[in-house]
């Protein structure tokens, strides 16, 4: 039985942690809005370049228009498709801190499951993390990192996006400018985050990056205007830009996702504390009667054995 | 019945530098030079490379350093350039902009060999964008 001191600290212990959960709620949502304006700000420049380059490289694939009609692999480098096992790398891209609900958690077992897909199908996996949750996890179970950044924010996100989509490029292309890189060349690149869907929901996506393909199929009926200079060498400008806006949009989701999952997560925390506070109150009073009750019956206990 | 002007929208990551803005002309640095775009432009396609792009704003005589990208005309006299990053003359810190490029330069001729290909290729497009918004704040 819990003696009432210890019920009393209980309280104020879980009242301060109520004060904690609540004060990164308010914070949360405060940081929400501003994360929330920049991801919907990003997504104009981000769909319309993707809707540029993906049917400039539809087009590739149906065999019209001008230039060297060869094969669509060949039109350049990071359009490459290499048949046959080899190497991956998932750029995962997670958090630097937790409490923030199942943020973190989902996607690294998403993750998981694909990386033991990707093994039984006989391919190598590497993983580049972003966030240093991803990369704790991760080093944990043994798997092998080639780079890690931490997470993004607003401020370095596109800087940050620059340098990842260097590397991977990089990589892709089997470091062919420079050669000595401590990065492995890779067949594949896949990029993992969570996609802001609406502040209730992030959800875990993990999507190819590498060999380019656009993302839905553009029927673009018009013709395509006139491309200045050839459609190749448009493509070799627009190709590594259009792999940076990807990461760029993703880093923007898992930023806005991570602060909304943390203010989800840390208001239903600051409820549940609110109702437990309630319970303990409670049941402490109730205690504290019952003792006051035993001491008076023990007390006219003694005065009725004296009388007697 | 020919327009005389454009519609002029500058994209970014970070959000619409300028939307719908009316302009007569708009100057841009593509991938094979400078060029102008006039009202009743062809619709084409252009890569943008690191530079200045200018055009007036009523009165006013804007300048804007802008990073790589495409430009898109559009066959309603529409021009969106869509660029990595853009900055406003207000916006550039140009003394701090000559220092960074002092020191990417510095790296870029001293380092050759030593830094691994992403690095280099980082160092190369910092170094246009930090030309581009010393160029911008020249008149």
């Amino acid at each position: 039985m819990a003696n009432l001191k210890e019920i009393r600290n209980r309280i104020t212990s879980v009242k301060n942690t109520r004060k904690i959960t609540s004060a990164m709620s308010r914070i949360a949502a405060a940081r929400l809005v501003k994360a929330q304006q920049a991801a919907m700000g990003a997504r104009p420049y981000g769909e319309r370049l993707d809707q540029v380059v993906g049917s400039l490289v539809a087009s590739l694939g149906s065999g019209e228009g001008e230039g060297d009609a060869g094969e669509a692999g060949a039109a350049h480098p990071l359009l490459l498709k290499r048949s046959g096992n080899g190497r991956v790398v998932i750029v995962h891209i997670t958090a630097d801190r937790g409490l923030a609900g199942g943020f973190n958690a989902n996607l690294n077992r998403a993750v998981v499951g694909f990386i033991r897909k990707e093994r039984e199908a006989g391919n190598d996996v590497v993983l580049l993390t972003v966030g240093k949750k991803g990369r704790g996890f991760f080093q944990h179970s043994g798997q092998k990192i080639v780079r890690h950044h931490d997470a993004p924010t607003l401020g370095d996100l596109v800087v940050k996006a620059k340098m990842v989509a260097a590397e991977i490029m990089a990589m892709f292309t089997g470091g062919k400018e420079g050669g000595d890189t401590e990065l492995p060349q890779v067949d594949r690149v896949y990029f993992a985050y969570n996609y802001f869907k609406n502040v209730l929901t992030q959800q875990p996506k993990i999507e190819v990056l590498l060999p380019f393909e656009s993302r839905e199929i553009v029927n673009d009926e018009r013709v395509l205007p006139v491309l200045e200079p050839g459609r190749d060498a448009l493509l070799g400008h627009l190709l590594p830009i259009a792999v940076e806006s990807r990461l760029q949009q993703a880093f923007f989701n898992s930023i806005a996702g991570e602060i909304a999952a943390r203010r989800t997560a840390m208001d239903s925390a600051s409820d549940n504390a609110t109702q437990l506070i309630r319970e303990l109150t409670l049941f402490y009073n109730r205690e504290r009667q019952a003792a006051i009750t035993k001491e008076l019956m023990e007390i006219i206990g003694g005065a009725e054995a004296l009388k007697g | 019945m020919a327009e005389t002007t454009i519609q002029l929208d500058i994209l970014t990551p970070l959000g619409p530098k300028r939307h719908g803005v009316v302009v007569p002309g708009v100057e841009v640095p593509g991938l094979l030079g400078e060029l102008g775009v006039l009202p009743e432009h062809v619709p084409f396609i252009t890569p943008v490379v690191p530079g200045v792009v200018r055009f007036r704003d009523g009165a006013e005589s804007v300048r804007i350093a802008v990073g790589a990208g495409f430009l898109e005309v559009t066959r309603d006299n529409r021009v969106v350039i869509l660029v990595e990053r853009a900055l406003e003359v207000s916006e550039i810190d140009a003394g701090k902009a000559r220092e960074d490029l002092k020191r990417v330069q510095a790296e870029l001729s001293h380092d050759l060999g030593s830094i691994d290909a992403a690095e280099h290729r980082k160092l190369v497009t910092e170094q246009g964008w930090l030309e581009a918004q010393i160029r911008a704040t020249q008149p």
